[in-house]
């Protein structure tokens, strides 16, 4: 990552910075935690073709995590470049949502996991498209223009694995059961949501997103027999607590940094 | 290809794991031919566009794929039809000389002799 400019962000109204920055750091450790967890596939993807797809897309996400880093360290302006926000951080500062805390699993898990996550990302994204903060609003038109093809290779495997019979299904269904009661945590509230609201930033709180996504991922489920996910209930911390699985990704993803700061590829 | 396409793509080239062959193929910039590719292994039509994807366009060096079944390409190489062994060399254009002819009938219309031809004209040349 390159290091970004020492200046604030000056189209930032600096009341807005803290809830811009929450809403940024969000995005970026959701997309940064599932990007790497999804790296772990590579090598080991069920065929050749796959291994480069999903290594592909869990590629794709740490760039998106890179942007949205990127932009957060204009807005934070206290030194520290896209790096360091995503390296140097003690794994309980890291602000991703609970459904991407998790270990690999199995394909089935990761396939779970990888539809939740876009079939949701995809109606979160869809509200800060077109939003009044334009660095956010421009990187966030160009994102979706990946997301769509994300979503189009989790639907494809969702619905073959949704599909299919025995082991597969039934490794499908213990997927879903573990992951579903997670998904709405990525619509965890955010502390300053209602100030970005009111700016324009966020089209709407997250609440309304978490139902909208639900309306959206309705025909799919009855379509493939599966239970809709719980209600959003008690998922205030969900993005401050962190499992052990994801302390053991932070050792992975912070291990080259934390033994030479200075390296680069 | 050389191969057949298969009576059975399930018993043939796919196996056990259902997966079968898909060819790919590329056309770099608009306008540009179709030029195969290679091919990728996938269950069914919409994976093999994504691997195709993934493989042949990821790094933005593909204007357009075309993704098709191997098991769907009709394949040609019987030598009776391809290389048969009477003298055919008379249906090669090669046997015509033009070139006096065609400077003449430039400059009686005055119009320039053209570019060198594009890439896209070699696909009107007869393949191997």
């Amino acid at each position: 990552m390159t290091q970004s400019p020492a200046a604030a962000d000056p189209t930032v109204d600096p009341g807005l910075r803290g809830p811009i920055a929450e809403l940024l750091l969000s995005l970026a450790d959701d997309e940064f935690v599932i990007g790497f967890s999804d790296s772990e596939w590579t090598g080991i993807a069920p065929l050749l073709e796959e291994d480069v797809a999903m290594s592909s897309i869990a590629q794709d996400e740490l760039g998106h995590a890179k942007a949205f880093f990127d932009i957060l360290a204009d807005v934070l302006d206290d030194g520290r470049d896209g790096d360091a926000l995503a390296y140097d951080r003690e794994p309980d500062a890291y602000r991703h949502c609970r459904l991407v805390d998790g270990r690999r699993g199995d394909w089935a898990f990761a396939i779970v996991r990888r539809w939740l996550y876009d079939t949701a990302d995809d109606v979160r994204l869809g509200a800060l498209a077109g939003g009044t903060f334009g660095r956010l609003a421009d990187l966030v038109a160009k994102i979706r223009r990946e997301e769509r093809y994300h979503l189009m290779h989790a639907n494809a495997w969702f619905e073959r694995l949704g599909h299919a019979g025995d082991d597969a299904r039934r490794r499908f269904e213990a997927a879903w059961d573990r992951l579903a009661p997670t998904a709405s945590t990525v619509f965890a509230p955010l502390e300053g949501e209602a100030a970005l609201v009111a700016a324009g930033i966020l089209a709407a709180p997250m609440a309304t997103l978490d139902s909208r996504w639900r309306e959206t991922v309705e025909p799919t489920l009855a379509r493939l027999r599966l239970t809709a996910p719980p209600g959003p209930d008690g998922i205030e911390r969900s993005r401050l607590d962190h499992s052990d699985d994801f302390r053991w990704l932070w050792e992975e993803f912070t291990s080259v940094r934390r033994i030479d700061r200075s390296a680069t590829w | 290809m050389t191969d057949s396409p298969p009576a059975d793509r399930t018993t043939d080239d796919g196996d056990a794991t259902g997966l079968e062959p898909w060819e790919v193929f590329r056309q770099e910039k608009e306008g540009d031919p179709m030029r195969h590719g290679g091919s990728v292994m996938a269950p069914d039509a919409i994976l093999a566009v994504h691997y195709a994807r993934e493989l042949y366009g990821r790094r933005q060096e593909s204007h357009r794929l075309w993704i098709v079944r191997r098991a769907d390409v009709h394949d040609l190489d019987d030598p009776d039809l391809l290389n048969p062994p009477l003298d055919r060399s008379f249906k090669k254009p090669g046997g015509y000389v033009m070139r006096d002819k065609l400077a003449a009938a430039r400059e009686r219309s005055g119009q320039a002799k053209p570019k060198a031809s594009s890439k896209s004209h070699r696909t009107t040349e007869p393949t191997r």
